[in-house]
């Protein structure tokens, strides 16, 4: 198990602080990183270390806890307890701060933008989700305020090729929204978990999405479209979403991060126990109620918290994790034998 | 016979009988107290929604009048979304305050004076 996740390099992303969040761009060339400093950083490879190419400061007054690459790799988000969102533009390794957008009435959990590139959306402790047009002139207009949460709503993704988007909150709950008649409407709310829900991630297709909580489970969730060969109910002509897995007794503390690899399907998660764990699903399991290995643990991945982990969009088994220590860490993850 | 069995019943059970009629008497005045409470509880209450949605019908209507005269797609955009808002708010259920659905409508209403009033970021 140990052997499945190969420790490739560390990096002290942000010292004497916390490192929050990573995100890859498109391209997989490369990692920002977000932290309790304030600071984002933007790393890249020269030879066979990372090195950091862009310090992004001046942006925010207080944590950044999440960033976001926009879907064409020139425009990252960076979302902050200082209750703003800011939209940085790429021009080559500079960075520039186009547009701050505001309205949130304290800290800023997550930013997201979706696959079409027009729509961003996000999320705060103030318990609402809000979705933001973008136009061709860089404008931003929000075009949504969802108050369905009833806590502070930790995490927002967007479907991989839908206009779908979820959202994760305290109050132990995942939302799905889509947008209806000019406005966004919450469709559907899935319950189970028994705990905050801290991250969610979709799967490659997008027909399942996984969410990891304070409650120590992995679930994972199925979307069933109306009429349905398995004769899961739905409402109208609204997908119903049905919880087919739970992953659990695997995990000591709150699972802090979930992410799902696109290009191989291999499911990461980040944990309190400062430890990494990569599942992938049984090839011969039922698609209704799929079942899940552990194929890696990795136990003091870091000497903190693991916040974020983050599969690398273009290169098979490149996973980067961050923590409370302040790190930045990059591993290569290879399937074990015999799975 | 029957006579002294119920006086020595009277006095015996005398703890018993005293103890439901407090009860009672009790069970009333506290019921009474609970409704006048209640409403007083209610009046401010309801007082409070009724002024959050009046300043946001207030906003709303001047806002309707100032983007008549303009004609460019974002103000349309905007009518659009104050129109909604305004429509919400006529809608909503004043004297009702049993229906099953006021604080999601009253959510919703927040929310859409939130998308309206925050203005277009640059």
């Amino acid at each position: 198990m140990k052997d499945s996740l190969v420790l490739l390099g560390r990096v002290p992303a942000h010292p004497d602080s916390r490192c929050w969040f990573l995100a890859w761009n498109p391209a997989g060339t490369l990692l920002a990183s977000c932290g309790g400093d304030r600071r984002v950083r933007i790393w890249g490879t020269e030879g066979d270390s990372w090195i950091c190419k862009s310090v992004l400061s001046e942006g925010h007054q207080r944590t950044v806890r999440k960033v976001a690459w926009s879907p064409c790799g020139n425009y990252l988000a960076s979302a902050s307890f200082d209750a703003t969102t800011c939209i940085w533009k790429k021009n080559q390794d500079d960075f520039e701060c186009v547009t701050t957008l505001e309205g949130h009435e304290n800290e800023v959990k997550s930013v997201a933008w979706a696959p079409s590139g027009n729509l961003l959306a996000t999320c705060s402790r103030d318990k609402s989700v809000w979705v933001w047009e973008v136009d061709e002139e860089d404008e931003y207009e929000c075009v949504s305020v969802l108050n369905s949460h009833t806590q502070d709503v930790k995490h927002v993704v967007w479907h991989p090729s839908q206009e779908l988007l979820a959202s994760a909150s305290y109050d132990d709950t995942v939302k799905l929204y889509r947008e209806e008649e000019d406005d966004w409407v919450c469709y559907a709310t899935l319950e189970g978990h028994e705990s905050t829900v801290w991250s969610l991630a979709f799967d490659p297709s997008g027909q399942r999405l996984a969410s990891c909580s304070d409650d120590r489970t992995v679930r994972i969730w199925r979307q069933y479209l109306p009429d349905n060969e398995q004769g899961v109910a739905c409402s109208g002509s609204d997908p119903s979403w049905k919880c087919v897995c739970t992953l659990s007794g695997f995990h000591s503390r709150t699972i802090y991060d979930v992410a799902w690899c696109q290009l191989t399907g291999a499911l990461a998660t980040a944990c309190g126990d400062d430890a990494i764990r990569v599942f992938e699903e049984d090839p011969s399991s039922d698609p209704q109620q799929p079942t899940f290995s552990l194929t890696a643990h990795l136990p003091q991945a870091h000497s903190q918290d693991v916040n974020c982990v983050a599969w690398n969009p273009k290169e098979q088994g490149l996973l980067a994790s961050c923590s409370d220590d302040g790190e930045v860490a990059f591993w290569k993850y290879h399937r074990p034998e015999g799975i | 016979m029957a006579g002294s069995q119920d006086m020595f019943d009277a006095i015996v059970m005398a703890d018993e009988r005293f103890h439901g009629e407090g009860y009672q008497e009790g069970y009333e005045e506290g019921n009474s107290l609970g409704i006048i409470e209640g409403r007083q509880y209610g009046t401010l209450h309801g007082a409070k929604i009724g002024s959050e949605i009046g300043c946001y019908q207030g906003f709303a209507s001047a806002w309707r009048c100032l983007l008549h005269s303009c004609a460019t797609e974002k103000d349309s955009k905007k009518m659009k979304a104050l129109e909604s808002l305004i429509g919400m708010i006529q809608k909503f259920p004043y004297d009702d305050p049993t229906y099953d659905k006021l604080h999601e409508d009253l959510d919703k209403i927040r929310g859409k004076f939130k998308q309206v009033y925050t203005k277009s970021c640059r």
